[in-house]
């Protein structure tokens, strides 16, 4: 488990960030919707488990270096956010070996908060807190999150009075502002007007640098294109290519408009 | 080239590194205080009526027992209304702890996809939240006690190792249940009926010594038993628990603790799947 405030943790710039080794990862869900007392014990006995495998990835091979902007594209249900959460350690690999030198900070696609009913204040702080920060280091950057939200005086109201505008606002500011080694941001680019994806694509390229790592989950490809320098397509679990964004790029679009004819993926 | 400052890996059946996972759970000790507060506020506990609730609150109940039992059961003994209070109290601790556990996995969704952090965080924020909501209740208990002129005497201090049992079972407890109901889910809507049994087979309603001695002999089962019975013979007539008391509840909290925990922590890394 890592926390932010191993912040200071030493890294060489262009040094390994996360390495993922044959990483594999199955996920074993029941039938049944939720899994109940009354459930099993109708089941039992019957020997049958009613339960379905569902192999999210498998065999994949990444390295991310300092420097890098790594963009993942891929369809939906390809297993990016999968990998994504592997990463950082939320949930546990199958299969494979993933190491991580630095503090990761991620933005996945659930966003920040997780109680609606406590103000937008109290969410950053407990996600903060949640994710090993100090209570110091978040009184010093909530300034900072507030005003890159925009939010204003909404900031102290709860969070079921969100617009989903507001709530990705918020969620993409926590991660951006509090500046980790390792930022991971999961398709949460795609809220938010005009305005806002701009300001957020521009911190994004502020943050590029050489002793950073950023992970970009996305299926806005220009932006990719635009920020990374470096992207991996995934598809159904393994890894179908890497490397030059444009390249990469261009053989999705291939393989998709071969499947469907017309798509247009320029939505950001 | 440098060391990784963490690695994920297959998880076996068994427990996580425990210095690794301790030291986490230490660096995260502000959430747990934090998160016990917002949540108390939430449910507007911050206001001076939310406030007086939390004292008014444990009265009422108090006097809807006593009017049950004093006043329609025809019987007017101070000291009894003192044990009733006093056990009541005591027992809400470990109640809360456990309706407030039940669902610290469940409805800590959000975060649990969303973070890396040690789960057992959530369990734990149940039991402080319910050893916040408890504070005051002593407070009314020891107006109570004034009062009605109970006794004191040094052997009062007994009290202090009988809360702390108490709070570990109340904390094991909260433990247990908040991952069993990741598994079963139904076990949230089954619970008020076991806080409800819990509440007639312990001694709160009535005294432990006019049990029989078969009965008495079938509540070695019952966790809360002498734990509630040993908290009245300290709290309400100033004497010494018994030995044998001291000693049940102290081993039914760690058994619970133990296993709770043992379960707790052996299949944690399997809730974000779950969820």
């Amino acid at each position: 488990m890592i926390s932010l405030s191993d912040y200071n943790h030493p890294h060489s710039p262009h040094g390994l960030a996360v390495s993922v080794k044959d990483l594999g990862l199955t996920y074993t869900t029941s039938i049944d919707k939720k899994p109940t007392l009354k459930a099993r014990l109708r089941t039992l006995g019957r020997g049958k488990k009613y339960t379905r495998v569902v192999k999210a990835l498998s065999g994949v091979n990444i390295d991310v270096h300092y420097g890098a902007v790594l963009g993942v594209i891929g369809s939906n249900g390809a297993g990016k956010s999968s990998l994504m959460r592997v990463i950082s350690g939320i949930v546990p690999p199958t299969e494979g070996r993933v190491e991580v030198y630095g503090s990761v900070s991620t933005l996945l696609a659930l966003g920040v908060g997780f109680n609606p009913a406590m103000t937008g204040r109290d969410n950053v702080y407990l996600g903060g807190l949640a994710a090993g920060m100090s209570r110091e280091d978040i009184d010093k950057n909530f300034d900072a999150i507030a005003d890159f939200s925009e939010l204003g005086d909404a900031i102290d109201a709860p969070m079921r009075t969100y617009s989903s505008g507001m709530y990705a606002r918020l969620a993409f500011s926590v991660a951006a502002v509090v500046e980790p080694d390792i930022l991971i941001i999961d398709e949460a680019l795609s809220t938010g007007d005009a305005k806002f994806k701009e300001k957020s694509l521009n911190r994004i390229k502020e943050l590029r640098s050489s002793d950073r790592a950023l992970i970009l989950v996305s299926h806005a490809l220009a932006t990719i294109e635009d920020v990374c320098n470096e992207v991996v397509w995934l598809n159904k679990g393994t890894l179908m290519a890497r490397g030059n964004p444009s390249e990469v790029i261009a053989q999705y679009r291939t393989f998709v408009n071969a499947r469907k004819s017309a798509s247009s993926d320029e939505d950001v | 080239m440098d060391k990784p400052v963490v690695v994920y890996e297959p998880f076996r059946a068994g427990m996580p590194p425990m210095r690794d996972y301790l030291r986490t759970l230490w660096g995260r000790r502000t959430f747990i205080a934090e998160f016990s507060r917002s949540e108390l506020r939430e449910k507007n506990y911050g206001t001076v009526f939310g406030q007086l609730w939390l004292v008014l609150n444990p009265l009422l109940l108090s006097g809807v027992y006593f009017l049950l039992i004093y006043v329609i059961g025809g019987s007017s003994d101070a000291n009894r209304f003192g044990h009733l209070t006093a056990t009541l109290f005591l027992f809400y601790l470990i109640a809360n702890s456990l309706t407030g556990g039940v669902k610290a996995i469940t409805s800590g969704q959000r975060l649990i996809l969303n973070t890396s952090f040690p789960r057992v965080m959530l369990p734990i924020s149940a039991t402080v939240i319910a050893l916040f909501k408890f504070v005051p209740t002593l407070i009314v208990f020891a107006a109570i006690h004034l009062l009605i002129g109970l006794p004191y005497s040094w052997k009062m201090l007994w009290a202090i190792p009988i809360f702390m049992i108490a709070l570990l079972m109340g904390l094991g407890m909260s433990i247990l249940i908040s991952c069993v109901n990741v598994y079963f889910r139904d076990v949230s809507s089954m619970l008020p009926y076991l806080t409800r049994s819990l509440l007639y087979l312990s001694p709160i309603l009535y005294e432990a010594s006019s049990v029989s001695d078969e009965i008495k002999s079938l509540e070695i089962a019952n966790p809360l038993f002498y734990l509630l019975d040993s908290w009245s013979r300290v709290v309400v007539y100033a004497e010494a628990p018994t030995t044998f008391g001291l000693l049940h509840s102290l081993i039914w909290a760690l058994v619970i603790f133990i296993v709770g925990t043992y379960f707790f922590l052996s299949r944690e890394r399997d809730f974000a799947v779950r969820l």
